[in-house]
């Protein structure tokens, strides 16, 4: 039996309490307009630069280490004399991520509005919040500089990416098209930037620099192997099959560790002629075939998450076989395996500390070894500089886990 | 030869056919799921099959576009043998349109990429032509304020009309309906056999498989009736619902009459 009293008090219940989660109240009281998220932003970053200072402060931690060695944890072995190009390196970085970041957006209007949909521009205040983890890290990591260049330097690279986020507006239609353009020559001038006249050479390179450098080729060069063999596991031409099969599971049942070490020692050997690879060449490759044994298998079951069905229909409708795989098959595939892609990026980016071990002076590492140094030696200081590079890898991390999440929301469309 | 094939013979078209099936065996292994199928189509035919389930509707019309592989016997669709040669499978695909039970839209792509992908990647016709054709066809399926979104906000009624209107993107000559209405809630059937009805009105080639009487009795020019893999008997609609000569036939249509 239902008490009747019991009822009533439900009624006089009301409607449910207005407690809104985190996140909602976030949007709600500290991004509600662009001027209050600018103002979250640089109170914000004031609020960074004052609690790391309160820390360092109460908890009586001597940042010391780390204003000596920043320049150490961020770059390495790099000279001190062309840090000047890992400037430029950074400039031409933020325009080229200007350019393409107003490209894309281009593309998306104008797909919109040909298929007569709205399409709303995202605001600055919408950029501030999805990068917000990055703007911390940033300031973070100037709240321990010596001068007032390196700051006056980033808010720069600031202005730079702004001016060429408007300037994206006059890109050339044939650019738009091919905006891939954008990153290639973004990244081809960069590097000559860095390395052309005497500049700094690959075995230079350290820091969390390096790490960056890792991660990024990493990834763009173990993705679409990954793909390819994949693709290669489900072929039907017997070699291609168990070449790629042998591949992946070779490369699968081996420690990264030992790719590595294989990378520094041995892969010279194998290499004829007098070709001498850089060290660091050599570690990318060990790098890239580790990882795009594991992306392969993250490839495959997207490819098996999507349903026969699809393929037939393809099929029936005449599209040829390499047709049905890059427009349907792999679009779907690619979508459904998001998450465990980014993961094993994520995984990827946080291996690159690995190369530590065959002498590379990666952020991880230099931020062991400069408490060897005379005057730091003895104090225990590992303890702040180790967690001062976690901070790094975590909020590299965290911002690749929310992109992930923001793409597949967004590529959640269509989902049946 | 069985009394019911020589009768299913007598009552094929004369003349010339747009679809051939001679004497086609199909297995899944060991099992037999086609046995000596003799099928032949006239042009602008509509041809209902119709049988209890594993009697091998489906597998039937999967075998004309290659959808499975038939191991004896013979295809022939609008003059093009059916064999391994890759380039016949395509020019047969390219000039059949086939509609499934599950629909099998493409989710990542719009109502309008879904209907233009196909002349566009296949018959490299024009972006702008392959969507006014597009355009043309949602308004002949009397759906074209859906043209921009996604397969996965439109309900099953409107998904199988835009598989449909996909189909026929391609110009086919042929088309095949595999049970296009058993995944559909009672109230969106009927919107979908209209644009068949008049599909049909129109003068194109169907091989329907269903469970649709109604439209069997209306739509017909001939209806099959297969049961474990064979086509038991073959009749116009009047003859094959009033008076039926086989006990198989007479025992199923009891069973749904």
């Amino acid at each position: 039996m239902v008490d009747v009293q019991d009822i009533s008090v439900v009624e006089e219940a009301g409607p449910p309490t207005t407690a809104l989660p985190p996140g909602e109240w976030i949007r709600k009281n500290l991004f509600s307009s662009t001027l209050n998220t600018v103002l979250t932003v640089v109170f914000g970053a004031i609020i960074v630069w004052a609690v790391v200072s309160a820390i360092r402060f109460v908890l009586g931690v001597d940042a010391t280490i780390i204003v000596t060695n920043l320049k150490l944890y961020m770059t390495g072995r790099w000279p001190v004399e062309q840090l000047n190009r890992l400037w430029i390196g950074a400039y031409i970085a933020v325009a080229g991520i200007g350019l393409f970041a107003r490209a894309l957006v281009l593309n998306a209007k104008a797909q919109a509005e040909e298929a007569g949909l709205a399409h709303a521009e995202p605001s600055l205040r919408e950029t501030l919040r999805r990068f917000w983890p990055l703007i911390a890290l940033i300031v973070f990591t100037l709240s321990f500089t010596r001068t007032l260049t390196p700051t006056l330097l980033t808010i720069g690279a600031a202005m730079v990416g702004l001016v060429a986020y408007r300037a994206g507006d006059l890109l050339p239609t044939w650019v738009l098209h091919r905006s891939w353009l954008i990153p290639l020559v973004g990244t081809l001038l960069f590097y000559f930037g860095i390395t052309t006249f005497d500049g700094v050479g690959w075995d230079d390179w350290g820091g969390f620099y390096l790490n960056i450098v890792l991660t990024i080729a990493g990834i763009t060069l173990a993705f679409p192997l990954g793909l390819l063999l994949a693709l290669g596991r489900r072929s039907s031409l017997p070699a291609v099959k168990w070449l790629s099969i042998t591949y992946i599971e070779i490369l699968r049942g081996v420690p990264m560790i030992s790719l590595l070490l294989m990378g520094a020692f041995a892969l010279g050997f194998l290499i004829p002629g007098d070709t001498q690879f850089s060290l660091f060449l050599r570690l990318l490759i060990a790098i890239t075939l580790f990882q795009s044994a594991y992306i392969a298998e993250v490839v495959r079951g997207g490819l098996q998450s999507v349903p026969q069905g699809q393929v037939e229909a393809a099929q029936a409708l005449g599209l040829a076989p390499w047709k049905t795989m890059r427009l349907i098959v792999l679009p779907q595939a690619l979508r459904n395996v998001i998450p465990a892609m980014v993961g094993q990026f994520i995984a990827l980016f946080k291996d690159t500390t690995l190369v530590a071990i065959v002498g590379l002076l990666d952020l991880l590492r230099a931020a062991a070894v400069s408490t060897a140094q005379p005057e730091f030696q003895a104090q225990g200081l590992e303890a702040v500089t180790l967690p001062f590079a976690a901070v790094f890898f975590w909020v590299g991390s965290y911002v690749m886990s929310r992109e992930s999440r923001r793409l597949e929301r967004k590529l959640g469309v269509g989902v049946r | 030869m069985t009394e019911a094939q020589v009768f299913a013979d007598a009552t094929q078209v004369q003349g010339d056919a747009i679809i051939e099936v001679n004497d086609m065996d199909k297995f899944f292994g060991d099992f037999q799921a086609l046995k000596s199928i003799n099928l032949r189509v006239g042009y602008g035919e509509v041809v209902v099959v119709i049988g209890p389930s594993g009697s091998g509707k489906s597998t039937l019309i999967r075998c004309i576009n290659r959808l499975e592989e038939h191991e004896k016997g013979s295809i022939v669709v609008d003059g093009v043998p059916l064999t391994e040669d890759v380039k016949n499978i395509q020019e047969i695909r390219r000039e059949t349109g086939m509609v499934f039970q599950s629909f099998n839209l493409f989710p990542h792509l719009t109502v309008l990429e879904n209907i233009t992908l196909a002349p566009r990647q296949v018959r490299n016709t024009p972006k702008k032509q392959a969507e006014e054709t597009a355009m043309e066809l949602l308004t002949r399926v009397k759906i074209p304020e859906q043209a921009h979104k996604y397969p996965g906000q439109l309900s099953g009624g409107q998904q199988q009309r835009v598989a449909i209107a996909r189909s026929l993107a391609m110009s086919p000559k042929v088309m095949l309906f595999d049970e296009p209405t058993s995944a559909l809630d009672p109230e969106m059937i009927k919107e979908v056999l209209d644009v068949m009805i008049e599909l049909a009105q129109s003068g194109m080639t169907m091989i329907v498989v269903t469970h649709e009487m109604g439209f069997a009795r209306e739509v017909a020019d001939r209806v099959v009736f297969m049961a474990d893999g064979e086509i038991v008997e073959v009749g116009t609609p009047q003859h094959f619902f009033e008076s039926p000569r086989e006990e198989r036939t007479k025992l199923f249509l009891s069973q749904i009459l």
